[in-house]
């Protein structure tokens, strides 16, 4: 006989929370004055979403594209079509946008190229836009910009975060941008523009700056 | 019986008539390899090319609706732009590099001199955004075409849905493109045994094998390869080619090898056009190939040509030239 198991259909929600140590991320002129940096426009890709209970993958998102942007506040909520009897206690995905992906043509919804995160001159996906200002650049008007992609080889950007969680509806994860400015020198490296070595080291460093917030 | 007879003729014709309208779209020349592009991705459908050579042709796309896609190829000469070396864009501002000869795309796995653009759907992107070129953005692109009510218009016919996007605009776009196939040369005809080479054309074309076949390899005329043909760098636009995307120094000076089909109408030559006739190509694979570490191993050994057997190389040429793709009306406007 045919046993056919039909699970509740129930949503899972992931807020991503964007903030600079304090509480909200305000993308205007008022800079966090401590460390005189104000940032502008903060982007990313999310992509390849699991849930895992111990090391065993119990759900994965199909077509898992999101585009996270700081702007816009509806793009921060995530929902994943979970069923009810889903039992795990961690949660993985990608910062940007796979190999595969990045060599198959054009592609709709948060991966259409109007949204302003590929690369027309060399193609690719950025994975990651985030631009501001700080009297620690010595740049036109003190800006920054990183720009984080790659997909190629030693160039590959795409980071993998895994993080533990309890199996509530609702996963708050914490990006602090402002970890990010602890461990580089704004100094001397506030332009990455194109893929490479230094493209590399800023996305490894910046997938660390995500944490789960109870 | 004379019943039968109209039933027959009444068969037929429906038959015939079914077939016109459903004459294949995109036809595989006998005896090529697969194509590269994946169809599956973005299947063709006659709306949806129709559509793309609207875009091709329409200046909508720059910033000044002033500079279309065809400026810079044109149908009249194998989709390249002809009077120029180096490609002349908005506010005649001039590019760093020849305009390619557009065609047989389906079987391209990289775009550009250097390969920089990875996919045919996302070439369109690259002179529309360019300063020198097109200077706008998709996103503007996007936002003017939703104002027109011609496109939105086209956008429902060809993709059901009139909210264009940049995925839409790009893929309707590769359609178009990707009709351009040229298979029909007289070099073509002979390979099919329809008709035979003269006795200039077919020494040309053993000596173009014996030389030449290896990068501009049969049937697109091209190894799809990047490789250095030993160009002098021009000092005024120090372009490295290749290794501007790899950064590889093993990648130095080597350049997509362009297809040779057509070629008697894409002059000028070479990704800056520096020669303007095909009899300075010839002379520089015999006397201007300059070594390097990276020069392609087939030209390290001097090429020796007669200017008889150079004239034969440039008469096997000119059999690549396809009057049915240059002059075909359903390529232009
Ligand atoms: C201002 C002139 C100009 C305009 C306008 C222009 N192109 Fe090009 N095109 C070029 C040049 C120059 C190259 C080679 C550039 C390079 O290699 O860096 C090129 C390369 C290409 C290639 C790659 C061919 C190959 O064999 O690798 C394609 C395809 C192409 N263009 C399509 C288009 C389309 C589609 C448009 C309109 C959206 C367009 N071009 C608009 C000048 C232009
Ligand atoms: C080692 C590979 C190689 C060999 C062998 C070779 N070519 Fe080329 N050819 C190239 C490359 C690469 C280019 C483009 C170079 C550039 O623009 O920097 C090119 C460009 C050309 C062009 C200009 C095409 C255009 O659209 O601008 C012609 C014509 C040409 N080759 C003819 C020949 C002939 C004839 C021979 C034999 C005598 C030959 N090639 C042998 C690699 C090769």
């Amino acid at each position: 006989m045919l046993s056919i198991t039909s699970y509740a259909q129930s949503a899972t929600k992931i807020s991503f929370n964007p903030v600079f140590g304090k509480p909200v991320l305000h993308l205007d002129d008022s800079c966090y004055t401590t460390d005189s940096i104000c940032i502008s426009n903060f982007k990313c890709y999310i992509s390849a979403i699991k849930l895992l209970q111990n090391d065993s993958l119990v759900w994965e998102e199909k077509n898992s594209f999101h585009l996270l942007d700081a702007a816009n506040e509806k793009s921060l909520y995530i929902l994943l079509n979970t069923h009810s009897n889903l039992k795990y206690n961690k949660i993985k995905f990608n910062i940007g946008i796979d190999s595969a992906t990045n060599v198959s043509g054009a592609m709709g919804g948060d991966l259409d190229p109007t949204k302003g995160m590929y690369w027309t001159w060399q193609s690719g996906y950025i994975n990651m836009k985030l631009e501001g200002k700080s009297k620690l650049c010595k740049t036109r008007n003190n800006e920054f910009q990183f720009h984080l992609g790659g997909y190629q080889n030693a160039d590959n950007a795409l980071q993998t975060v895994l993080l533990n969680v309890t199996d509530n509806k609702e996963i708050v994860i914490a990006i602090d941008l402002q970890k990010i400015f602890t461990v580089i020198d704004l100094a001397k490296h506030n332009q990455i523009m194109s893929p490479g070595k230094e493209a590399v080291l800023f996305a490894e460093k910046f997938s660390k700056i995500f944490s789960v917030q109870q | 019986m004379r019943n039968k007879f109209i039933i027959l003729v009444l068969i037929g014709l429906f038959i015939a008539s079914f077939s016109i309208k459903n004459e294949p779209i995109f036809v595989v020349p006998q005896n090529w390899p697969k194509p590269h592009y994946d169809f599956n991705k973005n299947p063709l459908s006659t709306d949806k090319i129709e559509l793309g050579k609207a875009l091709f042709y329409d200046p909508i796309l720059s910033r000044n609706d002033k500079i279309s896609c065809a400026s810079c190829h044109s149908p009249y000469n194998a989709f390249t732009h002809v009077d120029h070396a180096l490609s002349h864009g908005i506010d005649d501002r001039i590019g760093t590099r020849n305009s390619p000869a557009l065609m047989n795309l389906a079987w391209h796995k990289s775009f550009m001199w250097d390969g920089a653009i990875n996919h045919i759907d996302m070439q369109a992107l690259a002179p529309m955004s360019n300063a020198l070129e097109m200077d706008s953005k998709i996103e503007n692109v996007v936002a003017k075409l939703q104002q027109s009510t011609i496109y939105t218009k086209l956008f429902y016919q060809a993709f059901g849905d009139s909210m264009i996007t940049g995925e839409h605009t790009l893929k309707a776009i590769s359609q178009f493109m990707l009709t351009l196939v040229s298979a029909n040369s007289k070099y073509d005809s002979v390979m099919r045994k329809q008709t035979e080479f003269t006795s200039q054309e077919r020494k040309g074309f053993e000596l173009f094998q014996q030389h030449c076949g290896s990068c501009h390899k049969q049937p697109l005329f091209t190894n799809l390869q990047f490789e250095n043909n030993g160009l002098p760098i021009d000092k005024t636009l120090n372009d490295f080619g290749r290794m501007n995307i790899t950064k590889d120094a093993k990648d130095s000076l080597l350049f997509k090898v362009p297809t040779l089909r057509n070629i008697e109408f894409s002059y000028p030559y070479m990704h800056d056009g520096r020669f303007k006739k095909l009899s300075e190509v010839l002379n520089h694979y015999t006397s201007g190939v300059q070594q390097s570490k990276t020069l392609s191993k087939q030209l390290q050994k001097k090429i020796i040509l007669t200017p008889n057997e150079k004239a034969d190389i440039i008469a096997f040429l000119l059999t690549l030239s396809d009057k049915e793709f240059l002059f075909n009306p359903k390529f232009r406007k």
